[in-house]
């Protein structure tokens, strides 16, 4: 309770003190708006916690002042709010789209006025604007290939989607369902809308064996729940040996079970532990943010040779790429560890794909805190 | 019951009349327009604030933008006015707008580039006015309820919309964009403030046409505009069709100024919708109102996006401040003499005074005044009374007739599982699933059905369940014994946000649907501060024991479905509580003056629905085994839904808690079936949706 009643208190001086600060304190540096869709899940806080502390490090500190904005899942309120911080003088907006498209008119205004629009995760189909994704279909074809590498091109398979309706998940789908329908020994016999939720694909999971039992699935493709997967066959009395290959999101919890098991790892815990799961894991990395800001103030500075679409390295990794961080740095990082102690991330549905070559201005403390390493 | 009711209310209605009678024209004309003209002058307010902070003039450009980016909310809900006023619902609305969006996105050539504004526009419109149609056959023609009708519609019009876009894209010819988007007098009047004019016009002129004046009566009285030879059906049939017209509109001028498609680009436009139509003036159940205040709420709401950025209120914060805004816009909205406020202050200032002078109520001498009852159990029948005692049928034929279409349902659904799926029925684990899965809906609607019986509506259960889930987590810590205190402060603070909503309610006079959607917000805020956007913790063993154990292939939770079913049903059917809850839902007037405390039930039962939502939060987090932002999101509309479902009247007073039982299994039982299938998504959509219809067909309203 204590600890509740500090962070208020910490977040209402906080909101006070944003407040008080004059706005004429800093007319030398760019002013950067972050617009964000909608701050009700795991993800988005962590990639707003990425953004802000890149702004926050050495090399951004005395060039840019962020504001953080948040839309909610209404397109007409983003297009709104875009406008506004144009309206405001903004230098350059980074934005999480709601949509790839019905931004498109407000963005070209904005581009119109010499505002610089970089967009991370989703995508904005407006030329004038800057974007950072990863190949959502090399997402879907990479992953398809190694279940059906894993089941020996034979066996029933479980797909469980994202959001129905979104580019991405229509791009990752098809890629995936192409690669199925090469393998005729393949045979899709579930296909469950996830939502991008661990809690969703848990209830829709549930659903599914309410008439289908684990011995009539061979293996699962997921947008995200594969940690949640793995819970539930232990759940269900299936031991660690009998899991089933699983393809899907790069959630710290299900990156702690790909672990050989017996790995000792700190605050391990119930099926948050490792077991040697079979897995691959790949994620929409929560640090596209941040390098869109890198990007952006890149562009303000005069860089010419930025493209208008930057695709990013899928990370991928396997049982055979597992590696436990010990701090959580970049410089540790670098050197290959991709998955954090559960004693550190508390949260087993925190996305730990927060690595790039990239951004050797934020680590773990960044996704976590919004401290920059430096 | 109901006539009393009326006859009371008319009475009551008639004293402000009188008084404004004997003002001016001009006077009487501001008392008739107040809520349109608060509206507008909070508007104005916020306008003027953020042109004072923001640095640098206003342009035209910054002004016509503001009005462009107003008009799809306003033109919707303008349309979500009509429904309301006529006294009805419609939840189809953003699905209707993301439809158009699709299909002209779908539709228009991409090899021609000048596209007839006015041809598109109608296509339109007219895509908008079909499923109004649809909706108005279901709910005028076979008078079903509007919120179940128009939410199976939503699911229809969702799937039918990935049918024909299935991902953003499409097509927008630049000729609507410039039609819509750019001038209609150049650097002086925007055309999407001319488009607003002229469609106020077209209600100002439909207003004073007879369907305008029928319009108010259905939503009044549709019992007494029956009689006086109104033809209420073709009346709400019409404000349905319109309303689809409206949104057809609105999803034209999102196409024209998004340039493409997108299929979920409207969805989320709903809820702010009924918000921008409470803080417009409109009463939300019927007879009240105008489309005019309605534009004027739309683009206060839209305002809060500029007046959060000039402020640079923190992220974590705009669902709080969004929150505030909605209530205090609708609080300064609603002072006046006659306000509910402003009536229970001067009640509690007169018991003062009483108390002071010695006459209140509890300070006079408590002596027994109640007249002598014989015992009516002690009398005995009179010799030649030959009256055979009325059987159970006959007793519970209504309760049975609303109730029993749900459960008829759900055997229905299950023995379609079990063709279709085969080997369902025969085994337990199947039975298991399918009631652990609806110990979710199940509780939900014990609370939510209890504020419906009330006919109130309990928006802030998303956040409710959310917020408890991160806080009993987060307490807890993966300890059992921690679950001692961990769940009493959970359930405590669940007390007190419904004690929120129900005095929100009762003590301030406001809607139900603006106070319980403003406390989601601040609920949002509340969870997003407590877990810096990230929950952390665990729920313990034994709480993921009751929820995913086995004793004997039984899940622990059952036991505690049992119990809740058990308790819900004698507390809404066997206690005074329950008793009072429908007395206050069939007729607050008459409950009142039957000596109901009614603003003690009404409280109570928002303080019910609030511990339920924070049960399901404990039990959500036990199932997963932690919580998550967001995990309460998809509970709101199938709450309200299973509750209808079993056989609700969404206004109030009908409705038994086992049929609600009902329909949290049938829900349950059809989406276990359809996930059982490889259907595509937008297929279960509409099959969903049309299950969910034909289910409540038995429920029709008889013709009165």
């Amino acid at each position: 309770m204590t600890r509740a009643t500090t962070k208020w208190a910490g977040a209402l001086a906080l909101a006070l003190s944003t407040a008080l600060v004059p706005p004429a304190f800093a007319k030398e540096k760019y002013k950067v708006y972050l617009s964000m869709s909608y701050i009700g899940n795991d993800w988005q806080a962590e990639a707003a916690n990425m953004v802000k502390a890149m702004a926050a490090s050495k090399t951004m500190a005395d060039k840019v002042t962020l504001k953080v904005q948040v839309a909610g899942p209404n397109a007409q309120r983003q297009i709104q709010q875009i406008n506004a911080m144009v309206q405001a003088g903004a230098n350059a907006i980074v934005v999480y789209p709601i949509s790839p498209t019905a931004l498109n008119q407000v963005v070209k205004n904005a581009c119109a006025k010499g505002v610089t629009i970089i967009a991370y995760d989703g995508e904005i189909t407006e030329p004038c604007a800057y974007n950072v994704t990863i190949d959502q279909t090399e997402a879907g074809t990479k992953t398809a290939e190694w279940l059906v590498d894993k089941l020996g091109g034979k066996g029933r398979v479980v797909m469980v989607t994202g959001v129905p309706g979104t580019s991405v998940d229509t791009a990752r789908t098809a890629a995936a369902k192409a690669v199925f329908a090469k393998h005729s020994g393949i045979q899709v016999v579930g296909e469950l809308v996830g939502m991008w939720s661990q809690a969703v694909a848990r209830t829709e999971l549930s659903k599914l064996l309410a008439t289908r039992g684990w011995d009539d699935i061979d293996g699962l493709w997921m947008q995200v729940g594969c940690y949640t997967a793995d819970a539930m066959q232990l759940e269900a009395g299936r031991t660690a040996k009998q899991l089933k290959p699983c393809a899907g999101e790069g959630s710290n919890g299900g990156r702690i079970q790909m672990l050989p098991a017996g790995t000792k790892v700190d605050g391990a815990n119930g099926s948050y532990a490792p077991m040697d799961a079979p897995r691959i894991s790949y994620a929409s990395p929560p640090y596209s943010g941040a390098y869109a800001l890198k990007l952006a103030v890149s562009i303000l500075d005069g860089k010419k040779d930025v493209p208008h679409h930057t695709t990013l390295p899928l990370p991928l990794v396997t049982n055979d790429t597992i590696k436990l961080c010990e701090t959580g740095s970049w410089d540790e990082m670098k050197n290959g560890c991709n998955v954090f102690k559960p004693s550190v991330i508390k949260n087993p549905g925190w996305f730990a794909s927060i690595f790039s070559e990239k951004t050797p201005e934020v680590g773990l403390n960044a996704a976590l805190n919004g401290q920059p390493e430096d | 019951m109901t006539g009393s009711a009326t006859t009371l209310s008319a009475g009551r209605a008639q004293l402000p009349v009188r008084r404004s009678a004997s003002r001016g024209p001009v006077q009487r004309w501001l008392a008739r327009n107040r809520a349109p003209l608060v509206a507008a002058l909070v508007f104005a307010a916020l306008f003027g604030f953020v042109d004072w902070i923001t640095p640098g003039a206003l342009t035209y450009f910054d002004v016509a933008f503001q009005a462009s980016g107003g008009t799809p909310l306003a033109l919707a809900a303008m349309g979500q006015t009509l429904v309301v006023i006529s006294g009805g619902f419609d939840l189809s609305a953003g699905a209707v707008i993301s439809l158009v969006n699709a299909v002209l996105a779908a539709n228009m050539d991409p090899a021609q580039m000048q596209a007839s504004p006015l041809l598109w526009t109608l296509v339109g419109i007219g895509t908008g006015m079909a499923v109004g149609a649809f909706n108005g056959i279901f709910v005028a023609f076979l008078r079903l309820q509007p919120i179940v009708v128009t939410l199976s519609t939503m699911f229809i019009v969702q799937g039918l919309t990935l049918l024909i876009l299935p991902q953003p894209g499409g097509f927008i010819s630049p000729s609507l964009g410039s039609f819509y988007m750019g001038d209609a007098i150049s650097g002086l009047v925007p055309a999407s403030l001319v488009l607003l004019g002229l469609v106020a016009l077209f209600w100002l002129w439909l207003k004073n046409t007879g369907f305008g004046v029928a319009l108010y009566a259905v939503g009044s009285d549709p019992a007494t505009a029956t009689s006086t030879g109104v033809r209420t059906t073709l009346v709400r049939f019409g404000s349905y069709v319109i309303a689809g017209g409206f949104y057809g509109l609105a999803g034209t001028f999102v196409s024209a100024q998004t340039g493409s498609g997108d299929p979920l680009v409207g969805n989320s436009l709903l809820l702010q919708m009924f918000a921008a139509v409470v803080i417009g003036g409109t009463r939300l159940g019927g007879g009240k109102g105008g489309l005019v205040g309605t534009v004027f709420g739309a683009f206060v709401l839209m305002s809060v996006v500029n007046i959060l950025l000039a402020l640079n209120v923190s992220a974590y914060f705009s669902t709080i401040a969004e929150g505030a805004v909605l209530l205090a816009a609708v609080l300064v909205g609603s002072l006046s003499k006659d306000s509910v406020l402003s009536e229970q202050l001067a009640g509690l200032r007169g018991s003062l005074k009483a108390r002071r002078a010695g006459t209140h109520v509890s300070q006079r001498p408590k002596t027994d005044r109640k007249l002598a009852f014989v015992d009516a159990h002690g009398r005995g029948r009179p010799a030649g009374d030959n009256v055979v005692a009325p059987g159970f049928f006959t007793r519970n034929g209504q309760t049975l007739r609303y109730a029993l279409p749900a459960w008829i349902g759900l055997v229905l659904v299950l023995i379609a599982t079990q063709v279709v799926l085969g080997s369902s029925l025969g085994s337990w684990s199947f039975w298991n699933s399918l009631l652990v899965l609806s110990t979710f809906l199940t509780i939900l609607a014990l609370g939510q059905g209890s504020v419906i019986l009330t006919g109130g509506l309990d928006l802030s259960v998303p956040w409710t369940i959310g917020l408890s889930g991160i806080l009993l987590a987060g307490i807890v810590q993966g300890s059992d014994a921690a679950l001692l205190y961990a769940v009493p402060a959970v359930l405590g603070l669940a007390a007190l946000i419904g004690l929120f909503n129900g005095l929100g309610v009762v003590a301030l006079g406001l809607s139900p649907i603006v106070v319980t959607l403003a406390a989601n917000g601040i609920l949002q805020g509340a969870a997003l501060l407590y877990s810096g956007g990230t929950p952390a913790g665990f729920a313990s063993p034994l709480l993921r024991w009751m929820m995913t154990g086995h004793i004997g292939g039984v899940t622990p939770v059952l036991l505690f479905l049992a119990i809740v079913i058990v308790a819900g049903t004698l507390l809404l059917g066997r206690t005074a509580f329950g008793r009072r809850v429908y007395a206050v839902g069939n007729s607050l007037d008459a409950a009142r003056l039957s000596g109901i405390q009614t603003g003690s039930v009404i409280v109570g039962v928002y303080v019910v629905s609030a511990i339920c939502a924070a049960l399901v939060g404990i039990l959500l987090t036990g199932f997963s085994g932690q919580a998550s932002l967001g995990m309460g999101d998809d509970y709101l509309l199938p709450s309200i839904a299973v509750v209808v479902v079993g056989g609700a009247l969404i206004t109030g007073g009908r409705g038994h808690f086992l049929g609600m039982v009902g329909g949290a299994l049938l829900l349950t039982a059809l989406q276990t079936l359809l996930a059982g299938t490889t259907l595509p998504y937008a297929f279960r959509a509409i099959f969903f949706g049309c299950v969910v219809l034909a289910a409540v067909l038995a429920l029709r309203d008889k013709r009165n």
